[in-house]
């Protein structure tokens, strides 16, 4: 993980402002910094989003595809996440370097999002047993500035909002034979309901308190950290925690309850910003990589 | 300025993709009008006054026609009428996926300078291009796109000053889109509409497709065929087995009977007959079908019964005759799979060549139209000129076929001439047996070398220079294409050095280019009797490739040192310049040779070239090469008329035989060169032996006069043949030889990394190829591009070093062969009938060469005309006849025919069927009551007035 070298006095003065609600960047405790979002990136995936946050920066793509539902659950979809530690993110990254990181975060992606409850993986079944679509979300990290996850999963969340899977139709002949027919209308697709998809809210346990969206100076103050993820409407689906330091009971409570509020408040602006943006259709100036 | 496309498609192995394609959008397309002030254009297409006498639109317009009226009115756009038409890229993109053949007759047009046909790239262009919308299909977009350029055309042209003002007049059937083009303002027309108005040329009309809405007219309450199967369906049908997919092929004789031929996995492919109208089901000959297989108690047996479509019967369906076939013979052994047509996958019609059946209705515009080809149904046109097109031949292309019509409905395209004439006749075997000979566009043109054409120093630098030996070519009398030229020389040491000098064709033929595509195309030049159709342009054929005497020339050389026993010591080739000292005919040469007064340089090596082609004539023939006979004729031509006023059969010269030995010897050392450095892709020519069982009727002849023909072997055979000879009878062994030659198979070209069996059996060679005649055969190009790339005088190109696509070629090159052969054959057929259509009536001798059932089948080596004498007659109650199948004998009233016999016949011309015309043979000699017929007097005067009619 990229990380920054902090001196014991920079350190104490991080500590401090935590206490008093004050960061180093003005932010409260429970603050995130400036977050942009742009969705339909690439056009040559079926939804994609790009999302700012700080200098964070990360880039995820979908791409669906047909594929075979698993035995166990012949009448799901299911999504496969890829990411990939560019080496543009940090030079750490170069070689191998990111594929731990990589590793690690599509774990808890597929942990967070790969189940009935975030995404409607029925929606996605075309064929029971047979045919279903296959979501190969690739998230790509462009910088790393803290809060990894945070960023990762509003711009799936957008990505998958941006989604559009094209139309297909089974046709069948006397004989059972089963032949899979897509529309010739481009503008004939399908589109995901993300309503339920949630968002991470990671917390750091900086001295006593605990901080939203961390720098990677405050992440280096904090021994750990708590990885929650929150639905729309406050309920948390996953916790983890990462990081070499312990956490009391009490303070793990304590963190879910600011996680859960912290996350609802997110969902709200961010569903309308997608919804605004698409309503724009094909006027929207499109930003790009190099607004 | 860049947009995206993006579109959905689904792979092969049943994924699915979405593609994005940058698109550039551009402001530097330009219309194409002389009259535009704004483009910045360097040339134009359009004219200035484009006028055309319109009652509808009396001003100067330019036409731009939809998709569909391109598709189905491909014919009234050919006009040379028509002119000033905008082809948008959208219509081109359009036509192009949908029909490969209109596709290119579009690009014909487009080329064509004179028609001023104007490419507007409209989906490149900034102001033109649409996006598709939500809820558009793609036809609905095509058509705004259309409509939105022809309102970008309208305005454009209006910023030109008033007087020189220019209107755009869309031309569409879609009324859908014809609505909406009016609402925004533009001038818009049916075809029909605007053809129409063209009060000055009426007969355009004629040329018009009958679209749907003119079919409604015709519609009567009765539905004749079961409907066709959708495309879904019928692929869905083929993938589980109900349905069989393959060619539909009519029957010759029997229009209500057709076979369909099934491919199968690998070489098993099986035939499914198919029979009566409502099983054909409006399929045509050559398309590709999708059939069901009835069960098993429904299948018949192929019925033997000769049914001619006789009349114009309107749509009843003709119950009798389907009574009739169905009466054939019903044994079980002879059943066979029997099926009916449930669809049409794809419709092979090309424009069919026929004649007019006028209705019996007085100022009727419907006529029937009746093809050359009995394989093809016949087909409802209107017209208005029957009166004209009466007694013509002419080209009908078929537009539809509904199901309550018991004809397919087509459209006039033109008039081939009126029939019986030679050129028309000529057009007419050209058409019929697909061989292209139009004029070479100006794209195969503009790749011919500029004339004056010299060699220049480059040429000379990596050629031998061969310019000092006697060389000379020797070909048959009035040929302009010379592909071979010889020499032989003595060398020091005692040997001799032969060279045989090829035209170095592909030294002007670059691969690729639109020269190089069409010889691909049309394989080999077409001799037909009093005209020739080249297979490269004329000034390669007759001018620079050909190896005239006096005038240096580029060759591609083989040259030998051969020992006194005429074996090969060596072998070189290599690329020259030569320059010919004579160019003869077999005679001269011959003359030459045998004038022991001449002693010219050319004559001596002549000599020695004869002296020299004896002996590997003779070892060839030790070896086991066949020679075989076949009638060939000639035709001595008035230069005048141009009418044959004699014919004869083809002589034969030693000096024939020199050049065809040399020859052989070049072919067969170049197949072995390239074989040795392209084992994979070298393009060779191998003659299959035939299957035992093709003698069977060669061996039976034979012992009609008690002889043994051995056929085990080439060897074999070509002794036993040698052996074979009767006292008294020295046409027998030319008989039984031309006899040999129909049990041969059809020498073929292949390429060698598709196939193992290289043996040519006629040549007794194991490896042959076909090197000596660039000029007229394309498989010999390609052999020079092999070579030369063998002896590194070129470099090779892709497409040669492919083996599939070199396989795909030799099919070509196969076809074309076979279908020139026949071409040439319908020609000296043709020139036969001229020839006794003008002699009236003969009485010639001649010899069974074949007894059939109810007939034989008589030669009169005089002609090399081959007839059948038929001894059943539809008017006269049949004789006796018992035919013996082993003999074969037939014997009639008591006479019984054998092989061979000698027996004398009347020959007349038979023009009952203007279309069909023939020579029919009747007996005279032996005579046998009731069959024979008395010899006609030779009275020229009155038959000839008769039969000129």
């Amino acid at each position: 993980m990229a990380t920054v070298q902090v001196s014991e006095a920079e350190k104490v003065y991080i500590l401090h402002g935590v206490r008093d609600d004050l960061r180093v960047d003005g932010r409260g405790c429970e603050d995130y910094r400036h977050m942009e979002i742009e969705t339909d990136m690439v056009s040559n995936t079926d939804g994609s989003a790009k999302v700012t946050l700080g200098h964070t920066d990360v880039l995820v793509g979908v791409k669906a595809e047909m594929g075979k539902p698993r035995p166990m659950v012949p009448d799901e979809g299911y999504l496969e996440f890829f990411v990939d530690c560019s080496a543009n993110a940090t030079p750490e990254f170069e070689g191998r370097g990111g594929d731990e990181l990589g590793m690690e975060l599509s774990n808890t992606l597929y942990k967070v999002f790969n189940n009935r409850y975030s995404v409607d993986l029925k929606s996605l079944c075309i064929s029971p047993g047979e045919h279903c679509w296959v979501l190969y979300v690739d998230v790509l990290l462009l910088q790393c500035d803290g809060n990894l996850f945070d960023a990762i999963s509003v711009a799936i969340k957008a990505a998958l909002f941006n989604t559009k899977i094209p139309k297909v139709h089974i046709s069948e002949d006397e004989e059972g034979g089963k032949e899979i027919e897509l529309s010739d209308d481009p503008y004939d697709c399908m589109r995901l309901n993300v309503e339920n998809v949630p968002c991470i809210v990671t917390l750091c346990k900086v001295g006593h308190r605990h901080v939203v969206d961390a720098t990677l100076q405050e992440k280096a103050c904090s021994v750990a950290s708590l990885i929650i993820s929150v639905t729309h409407k406050g309920t948390v689906t996953c916790v983890r925690k990462v990081g070499g330091g312990s956490l009391d009971p009490e303070s793990i409570f304590e963190m879910t309850e600011t996680g859960k509020r912290v996350g609802k408040a997110l969902h709200a602006p961010l569903m309308a910003l997608l919804q605004e943006e698409e309503s724009l259709g094909k006027k929207r100036q499109k930003v790009g990589f190099l607004g | 300025m860049l947009k995206s496309k993006t579109f959905v498609k689904k792979t092969r192995s049943g994924g699915i993709m979405k593609i994005v394609r940058e698109h550039y959008l551009r402001d530097d397309i330009w219309c194409g009008s002389e009259v535009c002030t704004e483009c910045k254009q360097e040339e134009t297409v359009l004219q200035k006054d484009a006028c055309i006498e319109s009652n509808l639109c009396s001003f100067p317009h330019y036409l731009l026609p939809d998709t569909n009226i391109v598709l189905s009115q491909i014919d009234i756009l050919e006009d040379p009428l028509i002119k000033n038409v905008i082809i948008l890229q959208t219509v081109l993109q359009e036509v192009r996926h949908r029909s490969a053949p209109i596709y290119k007759r579009l690009k014909d047009i487009l080329h064509d300078k004179e028609k001023h046909f104007y490419t507007f790239t409209n989906e490149h262009h900034r102001e033109t291009y649409i996006e598709r919308e939500q809820g558009e299909s793609a036809n609905d977009r095509n058509d705004r796109a259309i409509r939105i350029s022809t309102k970008w055309y309208s305005d454009h042209l209006n910023n030109t000053p008033t007087d020189k003002r220019l209107k755009v007049v869309l031309l569409t059937n879609d009324r859908g889109n014809k609505e909406k083009a009016e609402e925004s303002g533009l001038l818009t027309y049916r075809c029909e509409e605007y053809v129409k108005s063209l009060i000055a040329n009426p007969e355009l009309v004629d040329r018009l497709a009958l679209t749907n809405d003119d079919k409604n007219e015709i519609t009567s309450s009765k539905v004749l065929f079961p409907e066709h199967l959708p495309l879904s369906r019928i692929q869905s049908g083929i993938k589980s087995g109900t349905f069989q997919q393959g060619t539909f092929r009519a029957s010759r004789d029997n229009y209500l009977e057709a076979t369909v031929f099934v491919h199968g996995e690998g070489d098993d492919s099986t035939e499914v007959l198919i029979q009566g109208l409502q099983n054909l089901n409006r399929a045509v000959h050559q398309d590709l079908v999708a059939v069901e297989i009835l069960p098993l108690n429904q299948w018949v047996a192929p019925s033997s019964v000769v049914l001619q479509d006789e009349g114009p019967k309107e749509d009843d369906v003709t119950e009798e005759e389907e009574a009739e076939l169905k009466s054939g013979p019903s044994g079980a052994a002879s059943r066979k799979p029997t099926g009916r047509v449930v669809g049409i996958i794809k419709r092979n019609w090309r424009p069919f060549c026929g004649m007019l059946f006028l209705s019996q209705i007085k100022e009727a515009t419907r006529h029937l139209f009746t093809p050359a080809d009995r394989r093809i149904p016949r087909i409802r046109i209107e017209t208005r000129q029957a009166a004209t097109l009466a007694g013509q031949r002419i080209m009908v292309a078929i537009d539809g076929w509904p199901k309550h019509s018991r004809y397919p409905n087509g459209h006039f395209v033109r008039s081939l001439g009126s029939a019986g004439d030679k050129e028309t006749e000529t057009e007419v075997l050209l058409l019929e047996h697909d061989v292209p000979h139009q004029d070479f566009s100006q794209a195969v043109l503009s790749f011919l070398p500029k004339m004056p054409w010299n060699i220049t120093e480059e040429d000379m630098a990596v050629r031998e220079d061969l310019r000092n030996l006697t060389v000379c070519s020797v070909d048959p009398p009035g040929c302009t294409d010379i592909d071979d030229a010889l020499h032989c020389r003595d060398l020091p040491n005692g040997n001799q050095e032969v060279g045989v000098h090829i035209a170095d064709v592909s030294h002007f033929i670059r691969p690729g280019n639109a020269m190089d595509l069409e010889a691909a195309n049309r394989g080999t030049t077409v001799y037909l009797t009093g005209r020739r159709i080249d297979m490269v342009p004329e000034l390669l054929s007759s001018n620079l490739c050909s190896l005239r005497s006096s005038v240096e020339r580029l060759a591609f050389s083989c040259i030998w040192e051969i020992n006194d026993k005429a074996e090969i010591v060596k072998t070189r080739f290599t690329k020259s310049v030569i320059n010919s000292k004579a160019s003869l005919t077999y005679a001269e040469a011959q003359m030459r040779i045998d004038d022991a007064n001449m002693n010219d340089d050319t004559t001596k090596s002549l000599r020695g070239l004869n002296r020299l082609a004896k002996i590997l004539k003779k070892r060839r023939i030790e070896k086991g090469a066949l020679t075989l006979s076949s009638p060939e004729v000639r035709f001595h031509i008035d230069s005048e008329t141009h009418d044959p006023i004699d014919l004869q059969t083809k002589e034969l010269k030693e000096t024939n035989s020199m050049v065809e030995e040399f020859m052989l010897l070049a072919n067969i050392s170049v197949a072995q060169k390239i074989y040795d450095e392209f084992s994979e892709c070298a393009l060779l020519r191998k003659h299959p032996a035939p299957p035992p069982s093709n003698y069977d009727i060669l061996n039976k002849a034979a012992k009609s006069k008690d002889m043994v023909i051995h056929t085990d072997s080439a060897k074999a055979l070509a002794d036993s043949l040698d052996a074979a000879q009767v006292d008294g009878f020295p046409y027998f062994n030319t008989l039984l030889r031309i006899l040999a030659t129909r049990c041969m198979m059809q020498a073929v070209y292949f390429c060698s990394g598709m196939d193992s069996d290289f043996h040519h059996y006629g040549l007794a060679s194991p490896i042959y190829t076909h090197f000596t005649s660039p000029i007229r055969r394309y498989s010999d190009i390609i052999v020079h591009r092999l070579l030369a790339v063998a002896i590194g005088a070129d470099s090779t190109y892709p497409d040669l070093m492919d083996k599939h696509k070199q396989s795909a070629l030799c099919n070509n090159l196969n076809y074309r062969h076979k279908m020139a052969q026949y071409a040439q054959r319908a020609s000296v057929a043709y020139h036969t009938q001229l020839f006794f259509k003008s002699r009236g009536i003969l009485n010639e001798e001649g010899f069974i060469l074949f007894v059939r059932k109810n007939a034989i089948i008589v030669l009169i080596p005089k002609f090399g005309l081959e007839g059948t004498v038929f001894f059943e007659n539809k008017d006269k109650p049949s004789p006796k006849l018992i035919f013996n199948e082993e003999a074969p004998s037939l014997t009639v009233e008591g006479h019984s025919f054998n092989m061979f016999d000698k027996v004398k016949v009347t020959i007349s011309l038979d023009a009952s069927n203007v279309q069909h015309q023939k020579i029919r043979m009747s007996l005279v000699e032996p005579v046998i009551s009731g069959v024979s017929v008395a010899p006609s007097e030779p009275e020229p005067e009155v038959k000839r007035a008769k039969l000129d009619r």
